[in-house]
C-alpha cells in the first residue's frame, strides 16, 4: 500500500453519487440509516416491507432482515445484474443467518445501526461486487474458450480418421480452411462436426 | 438514620398490564413485587429500601424502548427488570447499552444473544426444548405437528425440534404459525387439521392469549390429551388457570420451575405469595425467574454496595442463590443462568405432575446451534456444581 498518495480511487469518489434503496422500517435504525446515507451524500429511497421491482439505476440495497419478514419474497434478487445487498440484522439466530446467506452479501450492518461503519460497508460491497462481476466475466470467457478447444479437438479427430492424417496435419488443414473461409477456427470446427454428423448417421 | 440519609434504590419494572402477553407479564410483575417486599422487610440493601417504579408498555415493542428510556433518564433508574417477548427485549437493549444501565430479563427465549448490560434468568433451548424433545420422542413417537405464534421464538424452537425429530427418523406433519392477535377460528382450523393428521404429539410454542384458544380448540375437536398430548414450552400454571384445569389436563410442558415442586423454600414462597396476592393466584416458570432474579439482584447490590451497573456487572456473574426451583447460578461468560430442566404433565387441578427432572442444574448454552437428544429419564446430564461446558 502506498502511503501519502493523493489519489483517491474512483470507486470511493463515486460513493457520493450512489443511488441507494433501503428496505427498512421507519424506526430508530431506519432513521439512523437514512441520516447517515444522506450525510455520505447518497440518494436514498426508503421502502418497507416489500419491493417488487428495484428502481432503475440502483447501486446498493440495504435490506432489514427480520424474523417477521422472512417470508417476503423479493423477485429482483434472482435477476442478473442485481446490485449488492447489505443486510441490516437485529437477530443472530440460525434462521436469520440462513436468510442472510440467501442474499449473498459481502458484509452486514448490525442493529442498533450506528453511523460508523456504513461507508466502509458500502465500499466493501461495491468493491467485492465489481470483483465478483469481473471474475464471473472471466470465468465465462474461459468456459467459452474451453468449449472451443473441445470442438477443435473433435474436428481434428474427425479429420484424422476420415482423411488418415496426423494430428498436426489435421490441425493445419483445419486452420487453412478457416483462413480461406475467413472464419474463426472454432466455427470451422463446428461446421466439420455438423457435416460429419449429417454424413455419418 | 433518617430516610433522608437512606434514599431508596429505585428499580424500573417493565411488564405489560394490557395487551396480548399481559397475563404472564402481570405474573412476573407480582413476583417482582413479592421479592422486593421480602427484601425490604428483611432490612433492604444495607439499610436502603427498594422502590419499584412501574411502566406499562402494553405488549408493544417500541413502547418498551420509549419507557425504559423514560425510566433511565427521567426517573434516574439504573436497573430495570422486565420484558417478555424477544421483540420487546431487542427493542430495549440499544437503550440499555447506550445508557450503560442493567436489564434483568426473566423469560425463556431462543438464545443467540449476549449483552454486557443484560442478565438472562430464563431458560435457553438446551434447558427446555431439548429435554422436551427427548421426553416426547422417547415416550410418544416421532410424528410431530408443530404450531406456534408467528414470531421469532417459535421459529427457532421449531428449527431445534425439527432437527431432533429428523435425527430420530421422525416426521414433521405440519408447521403452522398463527398471528399473535388471531381469534378463536384460526385455532379451531388448526385443531381440525391436527385431528385429521393424527400425530404422535403436538409441539406448541403458542404464547399469550392464544394458548387458551389452542387447548380449547383441541378439546372441541374431540382429541384426547392422554393419547395425543400438546407438548409446550410456554403453557404454564398461569395460562391453565385462565383457560380452566379441565381443558389442560393431560397436556405436557417443559420448564425449569413448576408450582408443584415440593421443596421447603418453594412452599414457603408460595405461602407468602398467596398471603399477599390471594389464595387463587398461581406461580409459573416466568414468575419464578422474576422472583429469584430480584433476590440475586439484592444479593449483588449488598455485595457491591450500590446500584451502579458497572459494580453489579462485576458481582452478578458467578453469583449463586437458592431459588424455588433449586440452586441457580449466573454464568460468568454468557450472563445466562444455570437452571433445572423439568417435564410436567397437567393434572385435574391445573398443576403439573413432574414426570422427569434433571439430577442437577444445567448450564445455559445460548449459542448452541446443533443439539442432541439426552437421556429422557433424567432430562439433564450435568450434576450439581458439575463440569462446565
Amino acid at each position: 500500500m502506498t502511503k501519502g498518495s493523493s489519489r483517491t480511487s474512483q470507486a470511493l469518489k463515486d460513493i457520493r453519487s450512489l443511488k441507494v434503496v433501503a428496505i427498512h422500517p421507519d424506526d430508530q435504525d431506519g432513521e439512523e440509516l437514512r441520516g447517515q446515507l444522506r450525510r455520505i451524500g447518497c440518494e436514498v429511497q426508503m421502502v418497507w416491507p416489500s419491493l417488487d421491482a428495484l428502481p432503475e439505476g440502483t447501486d446498493v440495497v440495504f435490506l432489514a432482515v427480520r424474523p417477521e419478514t422472512l417470508s417476503i419474497q423479493f423477485p429482483w434478487l434472482e435477476e442478473k445484474g442485481t446490485p449488492p445487498v447489505i443486510p441490516v440484522v437485529s437477530y443472530e439466530n440460525p434462521i436469520v443467518i440462513e436468510a442472510v446467506l440467501q442474499l449473498n452479501p459481502y458484509c452486514l450492518v448490525p442493529s442498533p445501526v450506528r453511523s460508523f461503519g456504513l461507508l466502509t460497508a458500502i465500499a466493501i460491497s461495491l468493491y467485492q461486487h465489481k470483483s465478483k462481476r469481473t471474475l464471473e466475466h472471466y470465468v465465462g470467457r474461459l468456459e467459452d474458450k474451453l468449449a472451443d478447444q473441445r470442438k477443435i479437438q473433435q474436428a481434428k479427430t474427425i479429420l484424422m480418421e476420415t482423411r488418415k492424417l496426423s494430428e498436426q496435419d489435421a490441425y493445419d488443414l483445419l486452420r487453412a480452411q478457416a483462413m480461406a473461409k475467413r472464419q474463426p477456427i472454432e466455427v470451422m470446427a463446428q461446421a466439420i462436426i455438423q457435416a460429419h454428423a449429417v454424413l455419418d448417421f | 438514620m433518617t430516610a433522608l440519609h437512606n434514599p431508596p434504590i429505585k428499580i424500573g419494572v417493565l411488564f405489560s398490564s394490557s395487551g396480548l402477553t399481559a397475563p404472564i407479564e402481570q405474573s412476573q410483575q407480582r413476583a417482582t413485587i413479592l421479592a422486593a417486599e421480602e427484601i425490604n422487610a428483611a432490612g433492604g440493601i444495607n439499610g436502603r429500601q427498594l422502590e419499584l417504579i412501574f411502566r406499562d408498555p402494553a405488549s408493544i415493542p417500541s413502547r418498551y424502548a420509549t419507557m425504559i428510556e423514560q425510566l433511565i433518564v427521567e426517573e434516574q433508574v439504573r436497573v430495570v427488570v422486565g420484558c417478555y417477548m424477544s421483540s420487546t427485549r431487542k427493542a430495549v437493549i440499544p437503550v440499555v447499552e447506550r445508557h450503560n444501565a442493567l436489564l434483568l430479563y426473566p423469560t425463556f427465549y431462543e438464545g443467540f444473544e449476549y449483552s454486557r448490560n443484560v442478565i438472562y434468568t430464563g431458560a435457553t433451548p438446551n434447558q427446555n426444548s431439548v429435554p422436551l424433545a427427548s421426553y416426547m420422542l422417547s415416550n410418544f413417537g416421532s410424528r410431530v405437528f408443530m404450531v406456534g405464534s408467528d414470531y421469532v421464538y417459535p421459529y427457532e424452537s421449531n428449527r431445534i425440534m425439527s432437527d431432533l425429530v429428523f435425527e430420530q427418523g421422525g416426521e414433521k406433519l405440519g408447521e403452522v404459525y398463527i398471528p399473535l392477535d388471531a381469534g378463536w377460528e384460526s385455532y379451531l382450523n388448526v385443531a381440525r387439521k391436527i385431528a385429521a393428521l393424527r400425530p404422535d404429539f403436538i409441539f406448541s410454542t403458542v404464547v399469550g392469549t392464544g394458548i387458551s384458544h389452542l387447548y380449547r380448540a383441541f378439546a372441541e375437536v374431540g382429541m384426547n390429551p392422554y393419547e395425543t398430548p400438546i407438548a409446550s414450552l410456554s403453557t404454564s400454571e398461569t395460562e391453565v388457570a385462565a383457560m380452566g384445569a379441565d381443558i389442560g389436563e393431560g397436556h405436557i410442558t417443559a420448564a425449569t420451575y413448576f408450582q408443584s415442586i415440593d421443596s421447603p423454600l418453594n412452599r414457603k414462597v408460595i405461602a407468602n405469595y398467596q398471603r399477599r396476592f390471594g389464595e387463587t393466584v398461581q406461580t409459573d416458570t416466568c414468575w419464578e425467574a422474576a422472583y429469584f432474579q430480584m433476590h440475586l439482584l439484592a444479593s449483588a447490590m449488598s455485595i457491591a454496595g450500590s446500584d451502579d451497573p458497572n459494580a453489579l456487572l462485576n458481582t452478578l456473574p458467578g453469583l449463586e442463590i437458592d431459588a424455588p426451583q433449586g440452586r441457580v447460578r449466573i454464568d460468568e461468560h454468557n450472563h445466562h443462568t444455570y437452571l433445572h430442566p423439568r417435564i410436567g404433565r397437567l393434572n385435574s387441578r391445573g398443576q403439573f405432575d413432574i414426570v422427569s427432572e434433571s439430577a442437577g442444574w444445567t448450564p445455559a448454552a445460548p449459542f448452541q446451534i446443533s443439539h442432541t437428544l439426552i437421556d429422557a429419564d433424567t432430562v439433564s446430564g450435568t450434576a450439581e456444581g458439575g463440569a462446565r461446558e
